[in-house]
């Protein structure tokens, strides 16, 4: 069973009451809210992900809020909590939607320690995944959405989660966050691409959120092995460049980006190496999606031969 | 007061039993290394895994290392800047990788 | 019986039998896990919870979904357990020219002299007492050898020296592990007057000729004197520290003369009261073994019968979670309570003002530490 199997109504009645229970890959969440518009949203974005088993034990129980009393008519705020405790500042109510959605993330990254979390996209092919190590500013996020509306799965577009027992990466394909300008640039280069609302303003700029295509969502519980890590960098006019890197060096951007490498100890650092071992590195400039697209789908085409 | 002789006395650089527990791994041209006692990941060059592996056999004096060292590299005696191979030994002892034994002190 | 008070005891029910039986754990339903998770989270004994179950081989009898979590909870405890002993393996490298007794105390105590508490626990500080007059040498060379003084505004600073038991906290410029340097156990203000130099005296040796620990007696009322008068305004008194007293009595309860001259030691340091609350909370809440001539003899330092009933109260409320999804006010207003007393415990009347305004000044001015990630870890698993 789906969201979308709910009416809005019953979806209203449960997010606002005992919650809405919901999966995003390995992740079982509770999320509830007393903001209606939040509801809608939630409706609208959710649609695809499915509902776990009434049976199920709940990882996360969070929560977007606006707080009662005084400060509800003076300037509205969205509080995010999990269990009752609220790790951040209020956000304006009108990000409520951002807000929990960042909580999300929080949560992973702060409690998920029984896998190593590597900050990344990852996107996979033939059962073979590519991974893009995060930094900042470097347009990870639009190349991932451009991507998978191009014959790729998503797998996650923050977070590449490894199962310590095997080196498997697991799929956690949530909504994928765009900043400012990319928003226009995936509308315009393809259309059909489902996403939601721009939100102005926020701490990160303007935000709007894409639903991933329903085939990601549906093969939430395949995971892939790694095959490539590709570090991207955007630059304006830049002809396409994809040129190997060196091991070590991908090793310490890898290393040094994941979310909780050393709090996994020598595991972190053996499944590092084993991945960057039996992977191909590169770097790749460019500044043409359409470009980047091929030449990644060239990569994924030489090793079928 | 007597005459010491020139080597008798020297402080000696030796490897502490964290060295025996290292994990190596060998990329390009640097060690990727962890050390399981300090749950540290380091960088080392060349000359730093030299270091190690010279004192790995027993102390030696901070000359008898960087002549070895100088030797396996195949530059001249001499040739390896000391201000590097300090920083290089300072930076090992930080790590507490190797110690510097006088008469009493040895941290286990 | 409200819905909130009798979700509340069902989970306070369910974080007590765990503690006490963990080998029912794997009949426990999945709806029971989910709650049990969340408080045993709450109160950082998620890590206990896995120890217990790990030692009797259960871990595979319990739901999957769950033991990932315990699994993250021991994979963050590791890491720590391993960063604590570099610590100390890197103290002693820097101060070992300084010839001066190192006591270790409460998480790198039961760490390093393998003691139960350690077990399924997570520390987030390493704590050393060492002599009055070594302090200053000691702060020196550890600033001299990459460690820093945490950023602290001058008025904080200030409290800690003139008036605390221990200095600013230091930690080193690479690593993250912090270090508090005491040279007693309760600040100078406090209403508990104890004097440290029989603390030197009793402490025993661990293997590293350097190293040592308190007395049994005495680090069974350090660690009732760190529940009782170390609060939280959020968290209140910390469950798992009575679950340190538990394990550690529980211990030194089959050494010979233990029983006997616990009691007697806590007349000698002051530390009466917390020793009569300690014993009575741990037999009551964790079942705890307490010879019944032993708590005869401590009748004379519990406090007058209202005050006492009060203090119960108010105990309970204050260490045991409340379900996380139905706060309770009262419980909150117990914790701050109690924040308050041990405050109140370690400083006369005009400075408390003086420093809980300060506090709060700074709250509403919106002076906010930087969140570290390394340190919101600890207070989730």
């Amino acid at each position: 069973m789906i969201v979308g199997d709910l009416s809005r109504r019953e979806l209203g009645e449960r997010i606002a009451g005992p919650g809405l229970a919901l999966q995003f890959g390995p992740f079982n969440l509770r999320i509830r809210s007393n903001l209606k518009s939040f509801a809608s949203l939630a409706y609208q974005l959710y649609e695809p992900y499915p509902l776990p088993g009434t049976e199920s034990i709940i990882d996360f129980h969070v929560q977007i809020a606006s707080p009662r009393g005084l400060r509800q008519w003076m300037r509205p705020q969205a509080c995010f909590a999990i269990d009752g405790q609220a790790p951040f500042a209020p956000y304006a109510v009108e990000h409520a939607f951002p807000a929990l959605e960042w909580g999300i993330n929080w949560c992973v990254a702060t409690r998920a320690h029984h896998l190593l979390l590597l900050h990344s996209a990852v996107i996979e092919r033939n059962g073979q995944a590519m991974l893009f190590p995060a930094a900042p500013g470097d347009g990870k996020s639009t190349l991932c959405t451009a991507l998978i509306h191009s014959g790729w799965r998503l797998m996650s577009d923050e977070f590449g989660l490894v199962r310590p027992t095997d080196g498997m990466l697991l799929p956690v394909p949530r909504l994928i966050p765009l900043k400012n300008e990319s928003i226009e640039v995936i509308r315009r280069f393809r259309p059909e691409a489902i996403i939601g609302p721009a939100f102005y303003g926020t701490r990160k700029g303007t935000v709007a959120h894409v639903r991933p295509p329903a085939d990601s969502i549906e093969r939430a519980q395949e995971p892939a092995r790694p095959r490539w890590f590709v570090f991207p960098r955007w630059i304006a006019n830049a002809p396409l460049a994809l040129e190997p890197m060196s091991k070590s060096q991908a090793f310490l951007m890898v290393a040094t980006n994941a979310f909780n490498y050393e709090v996994l100890d020598e595991t972190a650092f053996q499944l590092v190496a084993d991945m960057v071992r039996s992977s191909d590195c590169y770097s790749l400039s460019y500044s043409n999606l359409d470009e980047a697209i091929a030449a990644l789908d060239e990569l994924s085409r030489a090793i079928d031969e | 007061m007597p005459l010491a002789s020139p080597l008798a006395g020297a402080p000696r650089l030796v490897c502490t039993i964290a060295v025996r527990t290292l994990e190596w791994q060998a990329w390009d041209d640097v060690y990727i290394v962890y050390q399981p006692s300090s749950a540290e990941t380091h960088v080392f060059n060349e000359t730093t895994a030299l270091i190690l592996r010279c004192l790995e056999q027993g102390p030696l004096s901070r000359k008898m290392v960087k002549e070895r060292v100088e030797e396996t590299l195949g530059v001249g005696l001499g040739k390896l800047a000391a201000d590097d191979f300090a920083f290089a030994t300072q930076r090992l002892e930080e790590l507490g990788l190797i110690e510097c034994l006088d008469e009493a002190s040895v941290v286990q | 019986m409200n819905k909130m008070t009798s979700e509340t005891q069902r989970a306070q029910r369910l974080l007590l039998d765990a503690l006490k039986t963990p080998e029912k754990l794997p009949t426990l339903p999945p709806a029971d896990w989910e709650l049990l998770l969340r408080v045993a989270r709450r109160v950082r004994l998620l890590g206990r919870l896995e120890s217990d179950l790990s030692r009797s081989g259960l871990l595979a009898s319990i739901p999957p979904r769950a033991a990932a979590h315990l699994k993250a909870a021991r994979n963050v405890i590791e890491h720590r357990n391993t960063l604590v002993r570099w610590e100390v393996n890197r103290i002693l490298w820097a101060l070992k020219s300084i010839k001066t007794p190192l006591i270790l105390l409460k998480g790198a105590a039961y760490l390093l002299a393998e003691l139960p508490p350690a077990r399924g626990r997570i520390f987030a500080d390493l704590d050393l007492l060492i002599p009055e007059e070594r302090i200053g040498e000691v702060e020196e060379r550890l600033l001299e050898c990459g460690w820093f003084k945490t950023q602290i505004d001058p008025y904080d600073d200030r409290y800690y020296r003139v008036w605390m038991h221990e200095i600013p906290p230091l930690r080193h410029r690479e690593r993250g592990t912090e270090i508090d340097i005491h040279h007693r156990l309760l600040p100078r203000t406090s209403r508990l007057k104890s004097d440290p130099a029989s603390l030197f005296m009793a402490a025993r040796p661990l293997t590293h000729p350097r190293l040592r620990v308190l007395a049994p007696a005495d680090m069974v009322l350090h660690s009732l004197v760190h529940l009782f008068l170390e609060g939280d305004p959020d968290e209140g008194l910390r469950l798992r520290d009575l679950v340190d007293v538990h394990d550690l009595l529980c211990h030194f309860g089959q050494e010979p003369g233990f029983w006997a001259g616990l009691t007697p030691r806590a007349r000698e340091l002051g530390f009466g009261r917390p020793l009569f609350y300690g014993l009575h909370h741990a037999q009551r809440l964790l079942g705890t073994q307490i010879p019944s001539v032993v708590l005869q003899e401590l009748e004379d330092a519990a406090p007058a019968w209202p005050v006492r009933h009060l203090m119960n109260h108010l105990i309970h409320l204050a260490l045991l979670p409340g379900h996380p999804d139905h706060p309770s006010s009262l419980a909150t207003f117990s914790r701050w309570l109690l924040y308050v007393r041990a405050h109140w415990l370690r400083m006369p009347t005009n400075l408390l003002s003086r420093h809980l305004a300060h506090k709060t000044w700074l709250r509403f001015r919106g002076a906010r530490k930087r969140i570290d990630l390394a340190q919101l870890d600890l207070k989730q698993q």
